[in-house]
This record gives C-alpha cells, structure tokens and sequence, in this order.
C-alpha cells in the first residue's frame, strides 16, 4: 500500500517526511497536480460495478485502490503546467483527480472537504470557543461605526486579513499590525476588516498537532520587543523557538477542535500573555512545520510519516486472512 | 476607496535566491549539487529558510 503526497517538486519541507518513509520502506509516489497531462497522468474506470484506477508520475504507476493515505501538502493547481493550459482544464483535471480520490480508502491529511473549510478564519474562531479556547475579542466588519465603538471599548487593536490571503496585483503582504488609537475607520466599508484586541504576549506558541500527537514551541518574546512588531513571521527577534509543555485544559480544547473540523494535521498559533494564557490566534490546516523542526529538534515529520504509513482496515483485513480484492 | 486593512500591506518581499538543490524525480526528493539530501541537512534548511512560515504566499495561505 502507497502513500500518495500531492505537493510541488520544490516542497524541501515534504522531502522531511519522504526520507522517513523510505526509512520504513513504505511506497511512496510524489506528484504535483499543477502537472497533470504534462509528466503526471491519470486512469480510471467504473466497469461492471467496481472501480479501477491508476496515477502515474515520474515513472511511477500507482493503483488508486492501493494507497493507504493522501497528504495533500501543497498541491499546485491542476494542469495549470499544462501545455494548453486553462480554467477549464483545471476544472476537468481537478474533478478527474480528487473525484477520483475521494472515492478510495485511503486516510487523508486533510481531506479537502475538511481542509476547505478549516481555511476561513472566522469559523476557525467561532470553533475555538466552542472547543474552549480563549479567543481574543474580535470584530469583523463593513461599518466604520462599528469598527469605532469597537475601538472604544478595546482601545489596542490589531488588524488582520480575514482570509489569511495576500493582494498579488501587485504582491504584498497584509501582516498583523497595530492600529493606532486615533485611526480613521472610514476604510472599513470599502473590505471586510478584522480587528482583534492587542495581546500583550511574553511569547509565540506554534503548536503541531498530528493525529494523536502534540508538539508544541514557544518563541520568547524580547523584554525590550516593539509593541508594534505583533507579526512573529515578520518580528526581527532572535529568539529561538523552544520546545514547550501543552497545558492540559489546551490539549483537551485543541483535540476537541480537530476532531470537530475533522482535521488530523494542524498547526494553531497562539499568543502567551503575562498570565501564561495561551490564546488562540489561528490553526493552519497545512501549516509548516520545518523551521520547527530544525530549531527544536521536534520528530515532526517523523510523527506525519508515522501517520501516513499506518495499515488501512484493508490491511488488517488482509493480515487477519479476510481479503477478497486483488490490490 | 481602498480597504482599511490594505492600508497596512507592505511588499512581498520576493526570494530571488536561488536554492542550492535540485528535484529527483527517481528518489522524489530535493538533493544539493553534491548529491546529499536537502532535507537531512538542516543547517541548509535553517540558512535558507524554505521551511518557514511567511507571509504574502502567491499560491497558499498563510502558514
């Protein structure tokens, strides 16, 4: 049984978890769909009641119905390589693809219907409440008024991309950023704004979650730090990230969140303040891991290769003698 | 007319550096010029940062 790891050639940060898969001797194929009809190519037929299907890529022929898991990591568009490329081919080649997928056994990380609504910000909040995470006053809206009384109520603001995305006509980045108090909240009808009160952090928390498996860091922040460098992935300091304990009422809050966006991978960020709270900030569904693991130590893509690698019930049937299928 | 959050975006700041390590397609994995995995090199990793989380991604949000 085959791993399939749908992400691009220059993924380095797959490449972590490849090598551990090759450790163990499990299958692997590696493809990118953005190169679909152009070095990857697909098969399938639904003939007298049964489904056969096949993948093949650099040189690799895998039987849909014999991968164990899907790690859907950072797939490009599909067939956007592709010679005659267009909206219409990405459509035709992704429905090919995942319809395809999505129909075998194989355990995903994530499942892309999961994976799709993790991605919005706002269901990502109202979860973590539920699940019993602090989650920093927020507000999201299009009436300046609105943005103002929130403004007087929590007089330190942050604001913040809902999506997550950045503006690429022409590219920049939209990081996490102070609001000053004396703001003018006219702009606010013109997009959707997030604006989050301030925490006042003494640290970044990056904490993976894989499976079962919690491996959480924790980048100090600086006594002398800038009150206005809020972003870490923009922040100047030289604090390393360490590895830290998970305090039991997060474990048990951030288990309840996973298994109710029916997620097995996530990456939360939140923000430690002089109490030691750890409020919730986001969890990236297809969060990196690697400079993690780098600067930690963390077997964190040991710990995803164990995950991908485990038997499927069918191979547990097969072990137990009950196979009827030809793999 | 611009959105308020805009009014906080900066450049992306564009890696223009070349990585030192080219795709297999045999072993599926990324191998500097001198034939070493990548991946197993993490001081490369750390230098090079390619394994980090950042911001103003064109094909993926943030991580």
């Amino acid at each position: 049984m085959t791993v399939l790891i749908l992400t691009g050639e220059e993924d380095v940060t797959a490449d972590m978890v490849v090598v551990h898969l090759n450790a163990s001797s499990v299958p692997v194929v590696r493809l990118d769909p953005a190169d679909l009809t152009a070095g990857v190519a697909l098969s399938g037929e639904y003939v007298h009641g049964s489904f056969r299907g096949h993948l093949s890529a650099g040189g690799r022929l895998v039987s849909v119905n014999g991968l164990r898991s899907v790690w859907v990591r950072r797939p490009g568009v599909p067939a956007s390589r592709a010679a005659q490329s267009s909206a219409w081919l990405t459509e035709e080649a992704s429905q090919a693809l995942y319809g395809m997928l999505r129909g075998c056994a194989a355990r995903w990380m994530n499942h892309p219907d999961a994976a799709r609504r993790a991605r919005h910000k706002p269901w990502q909040l109202r979860l973590a409440q539920r699940s019993g995470l602090p989650v920093p006053a927020t507000l999201i809206t299009t009436f300046p008024q609105a943005a103002r009384e929130f403004a007087e109520r929590f007089p330190d603001l942050v604001v913040k991309p809902v999506s997550g995305a950045h503006p690429q006509e022409p590219p920049r980045a939209v990081p996490t950023s102070r609001v000053a108090p004396d703001t003018d909240f006219g702009a606010v009808a013109y997009g959707p704004t997030l604006l989050q009160r301030r925490v006042a952090k003494r640290a970044d928390i990056r904490l993976t979650v894989v499976g079962d498996t919690l491996l959480a860091a924790r980048k100090a922040t600086p006594a002398d730090a800038d009150p206005d460098e809020v972003d870490v992935r923009f922040a100047t300091s030289d604090m390393p990230w360490l590895p830290t304990e998970v305090p039991p009422r997060v474990a048990a809050a951030v288990r309840t969140y996973l298994r109710e966006a029916e997620l097995v991978y996530g990456a939360f960020d939140f923000a430690e303040d002089a109490d030691g709270t750890w409020w919730f900030l986001e969890c990236n569904q297809s969060g990196q891991f690697g400079f993690i693991e780098v600067e930690t130590g963390q077997p964190i893509a040991r710990t995803i290769a164990e995950w991908l690698a485990r038997p499927t019930p069918e191979d547990r049937d097969h072990v137990k003698g009950r196979r009827t299928v030809a793999p | 007319m611009q959105p308020f959050a805009l009014n906080y975006a900066r450049p992306a700041v564009e890696c223009k550096a070349t990585t030192p390590y080219v795709y297999d397609s045999g072993l599926q994995l990324n191998v500097t010029t001198d034939g070493r995995i990548a991946a197993s090199d993490h001081a490369l990793l750390r230098e090079l940062g390619t394994t980090t989380s950042t911001a103003g991604s064109k094909t993926h949000f943030d991580d």
